[in-house]
């Protein structure tokens, strides 16, 4: 009956254990963060809303999802933008995929925008593209 | 009595490991059967089949543009094996292939090199890369054993898309494609299993600014026209690369002829993501599933595409 006890308490700790390890080593997830609200320039201020554009991209750059468009990559709508704010221009100018300036900007509070709904969307993308990818693969979820 | 026991025992054990070492890609032709049976069902008759495979093609398309009846041999064509139009162009153009002199450059290169010669000493081996090396836990890709056998002996590594990789690789497919040899690609161990399912999930994942997945075009949207383009087939894909693409040798001809990692960077950058580095794992992983799909077909490059 002492070696059952024993055998009990032994469980009983390994698993408080585990469990509490389990909960230190919790990552943080993405699915939740809401684009329309987090990077609203209008309500929340350009500042505050490229802040959440640079900790979300680095974040996206970290995990490989950074968004990429027609050649330009968000970490360069971000750097372009603050280039703009701190220069007091009204505009950002788009770059080609060598870095070199097109004849086509944007204001500067649409590519501030932009580039924090890029860095928040990479983010909840790649979260929920792990619940939805097998959806795809025939053999697997795919139906036809 | 005891002698017995412990002789069938190291028999289990033995028979039990050679079927674990047999059991790592059980997945992965599971999926590489479900893929083919797919295709060939999608092209069987795409006319007959339009709700279910082509729901917004035109008349004109099914009846003219896709050809019925595609033979699992012809896969490995691309996008050729259905496209009835593009057949013709392509016919044409393959009378007098504009990679011929640059598979020849990579010959050469190769004749030049003793180092290349050392480590290749059998060129006829494009079917059998990317293959994970047990030792180092990791995917090779042709283009990463290439510039290691080139680094290793002092010399300078080779750009991983285009130029001279692209040359001796166009050589190393031609070799393989004359010795009628297939596409063999190994998953011997756990972890070779578990590169394949990360380079699966990065396939069929949507991602980018356009939330595409590779799938989203090349399986399921095979066959479907985006602009005046058809769209090719995951099964097949790896089989004919390195690649001339007109688009790229437009300027110049030897920019024309690209590696599969150059094709796929492209690919991730139109689904709007700055793509994996070229020798990176991901990008080494993605290929090995790839490759795996086409596990079987004859190795058929190098070839022309638009």
């Amino acid at each position: 009956m002492k070696k059952l006890y024993s055998v009990i308490a032994a469980t009983s700790l390994a698993l408080a254990i585990t469990g509490c390890s389990n909960n230190q080593v919790t990552t943080p997830t993405y699915d939740n963060l809401d684009e329309r609200k987090l990077c609203n320039v209008s309500t929340n201020g350009i500042d505050s809303v490229l802040k959440v554009a640079q900790k979300y991209n680095k974040i996206a750059k970290e995990h490989g999802v950074e968004f990429k468009r027609l050649g330009m990559t968000n970490t360069q709508y971000i750097d372009e933008s603050i280039k703009a704010i701190k220069a007091g221009e009204k505009k950002v100018v788009l770059l080609n995929k060598k870095g070199k300036p097109t004849k086509n900007s944007v204001s500067v509070s649409y590519a501030v925008e932009r580039a924090c709904k890029f860095a928040v969307s990479a983010l909840t993308q790649e979260a929920e593209g792990k619940k939805t990818w097998r959806a795809a693969v025939p053999g697997d979820q795919f139906q036809y | 009595m005891l002698l017995n026991v412990v002789k069938s025992t190291v028999l289990v054990a033995l028979a039990s490991c050679i079927m674990n070492a047999n059991d790592f890609n059980v997945q992965a032709e599971k999926d590489r059967i479900a893929l083919i049976d797919y295709t060939i069902a999608k092209f069987e008759d795409g006319d007959k089949n339009r709700d279910k495979f082509f729901p917004y093609s035109t008349d004109d398309e099914l009846k003219n543009n896709i050809q019925k009846n595609v033979k699992y041999e012809d896969l490995r064509k691309g996008n050729y094996a259905f496209n009835k139009q593009g057949q013709y162009s392509y016919n044409e153009i393959n009378e007098m292939p504009p990679y011929d002199e640059l598979v020849e450059k990579g010959e050469e290169l190769y004749e030049d090199n003793k180092a290349l010669q050392k480590c290749f000493p059998d060129v006829t081996v494009a079917g059998d890369y990317p293959y994970f090396d047990e030792e180092k836990k990791e995917v090779v890709s042709l283009t990463g054993a290439i510039n290691k056998c080139l680094t290793d002996a002092g010399q300078k590594a080779w750009n991983e898309k285009k130029g001279k990789m692209a040359f001796f690789q166009s050589y190393i497919a031609s070799e393989t494609k004359d010795a009628e040899k297939k596409v063999n690609i190994q998953i011997n161990s756990a972890e070779a299993a578990a590169a394949y399912e990360r380079g699966k999930e990065f396939y069929y994942t949507q991602r980018g600014y356009l939330k595409l997945s590779c799938a989203t075009c090349h399986v399921q949207g095979a066959g479907k026209r985006v602009r005046n383009e058809s769209l090719s087939q995951l099964a097949g894909h790896t089989t004919h690369f390195p690649v001339f693409r007109l688009k790229w040798g437009k300027d110049k001809v030897e920019n024309g002829l690209g590696t599969l990692e150059r094709r796929m960077a492209g690919c991730v950058k139109d689904q709007g993501q700055v793509p994996p580095k070229t020798n990176s794992k991901e990008m080494k992983e993605l290929l090995y599933f790839m490759a795996y799909m086409s596990n079987g077909m004859n190795v058929d490059g190098p070839d022309v595409r638009k």
